[in-house]
């Protein structure tokens, strides 16, 4: 052990040697890795008023997670309905979206790799990339000016005929749901177009030479090869959505809500920062088990998804 | 073997049709929003269109939130490059030293920032620097407790993880050899890292620098809480778009895809101009020629020189298109729907006179009931609907900063 | 300022890889001292430990008398010719060059002065603001060699220097390294797996194989006294017989092949000869050593069948088969104008004097490993 510090030392010289130990040891440690463990603390502890902190009331509790679950002790339900199932729509939405997304981009990426040809490909990858410049907030903004009951699509159907009166996107969260899948649809996209571009074209010409369908080309082939690149986005994808918080804050319906809010007002008006934190956790924890869950499904090695 | 190729017909444009459709999602709010930025009517849109105009931008200007947040995020974005660059570097330099039984361990714990969703991030700085504030008694008006410092740190802790990244892949095309040159010539660890290493990174420095920045500045799920009681362009932007909204924020939109695009093809310029000047190296090398390439001068690049010119006349041409003859426009426009506005008006007496007159006939279409001119803010409509939640309350966001 | 080199009972390990071991030599000052060997033998291990990037697992460095254990490659009196030149491609060239002197703070104006030296001595004047990536392959040479000589070292260490060079550049580069250190005077430790070079180019040479030394001494003796069946195999080309060690008298041995009883010079080590009576033994003849018996008489002689031959220009190869000898047997002889004189397939007599033979231990074979 200590040849291995010798040897770090002597490999490095002692300025860089102390910088890199200082830095390494500012990002890990109180970036990183403390801070994960102060909220994982604090989300079992109890909201008590700053005098009160550090004293003897200041045990641990699994008050709040009880909550999350069970609702407070006043409601007449026998678990916490709503939160519950705002999680629950949460989380499925975020996989629709995530599956959306596939269906959209794995097309492109399949055509962006190996259909369209040089300068013509190089100009789609701008394109994908610039409304990306934009900031989320903005899209998410975008879509409300085009969805609303006086925004272009609505008066474009009317003026089609189509419907009389405005369809209310935002109110029933169509206008969420288009804006998620809008929002993280770069994400989805290069890691699949990466994984599909290194494959040899021959295979598929191969392929195709035996008399093989175009559907069973990409089932039997493109997509095995492309399994890192699809989790990889795929787990981006998802990850952000169960976590995103502009997209619902803009465009979500009253009536929507979606977890990341939820954790929001905890900290925001209700003021309980220990609850909030649990809500944190068990969002953290549950989407990362999600998607270790899916990989285990899909036979996928976490070396592989790799950006 | 005709199915065979009608069927191949089909398929390319069905391609093409889905290319096109999904590229239409893709660019039509943004094109949509962009119009709406010239439209003179106060709330976003482009049909109806009113009048030509460019008064947007200025309200834009004036609005002192915007504007406070603005500078936030400047001051914030410049303190997280500062930061979080020289972590990332020694993250990517540890990642070569760590024995390659720990390494999967080191690079999963370095990744996870960008992984963990950026609303836990927030959190978990929020309250890992309280807690430590509370553990020094340091007062509220301690950096424990500053929006702008906690910002710089928990945005820190995922920018560093990108300019890692930058910096690994840069690192890989780094010939380990030199370094070994230089010690043997006498130099110094230091000398070395100076001389040879940081100028080989150069260029991996400097996106790293662009590209942090850029991400700090656009960031919203960790900074909505690590500001605290401050703000930041995206916060007042969100708490702008739930209220009040109008064009501005169209104009604000157009300004950083405007600013984005200018930017892109001067960068494209000077790549350009950087191959060319390593094709004539080697085409020198190759005939072993003792001259010098010459660097074409940036000022005088014609493609950089008519590129200036096209982006100055646009803004030109804009400018005035929006501001002169505006005022005649709206005065028709408010013209044109007083007009109507009494036509209706009109109209509907007409009607009530019927009525009275002949009380059983039926006349008229649903259309002639009055309206006034449309909504102009949207988001009252929607906030008729108060549930129990309190959706997503920002309004803390505006009014606290006016305290500043 | 030139100065000696000394490895005494130097081991170099890896984990449980042993790289070099047993190392004990010598250098002298103002030596070009060759070390020889095929990829893997731990010559460059060994450069590596001289120059300060490794320490040894065992043993100690001294250069110039002085121990250099624990002392950083920047502050040892070498400098190390890698390679791939190792040029720093972001500095130009007399910036390279004079590296050595900006570390040590000289000022702007002295190093400019110095790299204009150093560039004529190079026939690079005027090309010192190029690039490295401006530079041919030979001039790229020349300019690492400038920037190691401008660090005034009291050791050159060159690792295969002229590997990456065609072979017109590569003949005239030997040259011109050994012209350079005879006029700076300095110890040159050159480490090769080229033969050509370590013969041509050095005062002395270490042959190794697999970590260890098996012989160090100036070309003529490696070649013509190999000490080892190392030695004698990878050093040129020499025909091998095998057989048990009859006889032994005045530094001499008598080796009974399946080819028959065959007289040869008995190898020394470490001044010691190596054969006793009852050895197995090699026994190794160089190719222009082998003479057609055409009445004169030899010490040995072997009966032998044509199996073909080459023309090579200034020489003639003839192969043959011998009986009992494991591999086809090689003989050069001077193309005079005339042919072999013997056609392929008869059987002939081949001859040679027991000077031009060595015996050697049963040992290593250089193109067995």
């Amino acid at each position: 052990m200590k040849q291995y510090w010798n040897r770090f030392f002597l490999k490095n010289g002692i300025g860089i040697s102390v910088y890199l130990l200082i830095a390494m040891l500012v990002w890990l440690g109180m970036l990183i890795m403390l801070p994960q463990f102060f909220m994982f603390d604090f989300s079992f502890r109890f909201n008590l008023p700053p005098a009160d902190l550090g004293g003897p009331k200041d045990v641990y509790t699994l008050s709040h997670y009880k909550y999350m679950a069970f609702g407070s002790e006043q409601a007449t339900d026998s678990y916490n309905v709503v939160d519950v199932w705002v999680f629950v729509r949460t989380i499925l939405t975020a996989m629709f979206v995530t599956l959306f997304d596939l269906a959209l981009c794995y097309p492109i990426a399949y055509y962006l790799a190996h259909v369209a040809i040089g300068g013509w490909a190089r100009l789609m990858v701008i394109a994908l990339i610039v409304p990306y410049w934009v900031n989320e907030l903005l899209r998410a903004f975008a879509f409300k000016i085009m969805l609303g009951t006086t925004g272009i699509i609505n008066n474009f159907l009317i003026w089609l005929g189509v419907i009389d009166t405005p369809i209310e996107f935002i109110l029933e969260n169509y206008a969420l749901y288009a804006g998620l899948g809008y929002a993280f649809i770069l994400l989805m996209i290069f890691p699949i177009y990466n994984a599909i571009e290194s494959l040899d074209r021959n295979q598929i010409e191969a392929a195709r030479d035996l008399g093989s369908p175009w559907w069973r080309i990409h089932k039997r082939i493109v997509i095995p090869y492309a399994k890192p690149g699809i989790t990889s986005g795929c787990t981006m994808v998802f990850m952000l959505t169960a976590g995103a918080l502009a997209a619902p804050q803009i465009l979500g319906g009253p009536s929507s809500l979606w977890f990341t809010q939820i954790i929001y007002q905890w900290f925001n008006q209700g003021n309980n920062w220990q609850r909030g934190s649990a809500y944190a956790v068990f969002l953290l924890f549950s989407t990362i088990v999600i998607v270790l869950i899916t990989m285990k499904v899909f036979k996928v090695k976490l070396g592989e998804v790799s950006r | 073997m005709m199915g065979a190729v009608t069927s191949e017909k089909l398929t390319r444009v069905f391609t093409i049709l889905f290319v096109l459709v999904f590229f239409a999602y893709l660019f039509g709010p943004l094109i949509v929003m962009g119009m709406s930025a010239f439209n003179t009517s106060s709330f976003p849109r482009i049909s109806p269109w009113d009048c030509f105009t460019v008064e947007w931008f200025e309200v834009l200007t004036n609005d002192t939130d915007l504007m406070t947040g603005l500078r936030n995020s400047i001051t914030i974005a410049i303190g997280v490059v500062i930061l979080a660059i020289p972590l990332g570097l020694a993250g990517a330099l540890m990642l070569t030293q760590v024995s390659s039984r720990l390494r999967p361990w080191y690079y999963t714990i370095v990744i996870s920032p960008i992984l963990i969703p950026g609303v836990v991030l927030g959190i978990s700085t929020l309250v890992f620097w309280d807690r430590m504030g509370r553990m020094f008694n340091a007062s509220y008006e301690s950096f424990f407790y500053d929006g702008i410092f906690l910002t710089i740190v928990g945005q820190s802790t995922f920018v560093a993880a990108y300019a890692m990244l930058i910096f690994i892949s840069r690192l890989q095309r780094f010939d380990a050899v030199q370094e070994e040159a230089a010690l043997d010539l006498g130099a110094t660890h230091v000398q070395t890292f100076r001389r040879i290493l940081l100028p080989f990174l150069k260029p991996a420095i400097g996106s790293a620098c662009v590209l942090g920045f850029l991400a700090s500045f656009e960031n919203y799920n960790t900074t909505i809480f690590t500001i605290v009681s401050k703000s930041t362009l995206t916060t007042v932007l969100a708490s702008k778009v739930r209220y009040g909204i109008n064009p501005s924020i169209s104009a604000l939109a157009v300004i950083i895809i405007a600013l984005t695009l200018i930017g892109a093809v001067y960068f494209e310029i000077i790549k350009r101009r950087e191959e060319r000047y390593e094709r004539d190296i080697d085409k020198l090398v190759k005939a072993g020629s003792t001259d010098r390439a010459k660097k074409a001068s940036l000022l005088t690049n014609p493609a950089m020189l008519i590129a200036t010119v096209v982006f100055i006349a646009g803004l030109g041409t804009v400018y005035f298109a929006g501001t002169i003859g505006v005022d005649e426009c709206k005065a028709a426009i408010a013209e044109q729907k007083a007009i109507e506005t009494l036509r209706k008006v009109d109209e509907f007496k007409k009607k009530q006179m019927f009525k009275k007159a002949a009380p059983g006939l039926e006349t008229g279409t649903g259309a002639d009931t009055p309206t006034t001119t449309e909504p102009e803010t949207e988001a009252k409509g929607t906030e008729g609907y108060q549930s129990i939640f309190a959706p997503t309350n920002l309004e803390g966001q505006v009014d606290s900063d006016k305290k500043e | 300022m030139s100065a000696d080199v000394q490895l005494d009972n130097v081991w170099i390990r890896f984990g449980d890889f042993v790289a070099a071991r047993d190392i004990n030599i010598h250098i002298q000052e103002g030596e070009f001292f060759s070390f020889l060997g095929s990829s893997g033998c731990g010559k460059t291990t060994i450069l590596r430990a001289v120059s300060g990037f490794s320490e040894p697992s065992e043993g100690r460095v001294f250069i110039g008398g002085k121990d250099m254990a624990g002392i950083g490659p920047n502050k040892r009196p070498t400098a190390l010719i890698f390679q791939n030149l190792a040029l720093f491609p972001l500095m130009k060239v007399w910036e390279n060059i004079t590296f050595s002197l900006e570390v040590a703070g000289v000022g702007k104006a002295g190093r400019k002065k110095k790299a204009d030296e150093l560039l004529e001595l190079i026939a690079l004047s005027g090309q010192g603001d190029k690039l490295p990536s401006e530079l041919s392959g030979g001039q790229k040479q020349r300019v690492a060699i400038a920037r190691a000589l401008c660090a005034e070292p009291d050791v050159l260490l060159l690792d295969e220097p002229l590997s990456a060079l065609d072979l017109k550049l590569r003949q005239h580069m030997r040259t011109e390294l050994r012209a350079i250190q005879q006029r700076v005077g300095i110890t040159f430790i050159y480490i090769t797996h080229d033969q050509g070079e370590a013969l041509t180019m050095s005062d002395n040479v270490a042959v190794m194989s697999q970590g260890k030394i098996e012989q160090v001494a100036d070309g003529n003796t490696v070649y013509d006294a190999p000490e080892t069946s190392f030695v004698a195999s990878f050093v040129g080309e020499n025909n091998l017989f095998e057989g048990k060690v009859t006889e032994i008298s005045e530094g001499y041995a008598i080796v009974d092949t399946p080819s028959g009883s065959l007289r040869a010079r008995n190898a020394k080590h470490n001044g010691e000869y190596q054969l006793a009576v009852g050895d197995d033994a090699f026994v190794f003849i160089r190719p222009e050593s082998l003479k057609f018996v055409n009445g004169a008489t030899h010490d040995n002689q072997i009966g032998a069948r044509v199996k073909g031959h080459e023309f090579e220009g200034s020489f003639w190869q003839v192969f043959f088969d011998v009986k009992g000898a494991r591999r086809t047997v090689k003989l050069s002889m001077v193309n005079d104008g005339g042919d072999v004189g013997h056609d392929d397939g008869t059987d002939v007599k081949l001859g040679f004097s027991a000077d031009k033979a060595v015996a050697t231990p049963v040992g290593e074979l250089a193109d067995e490993t």
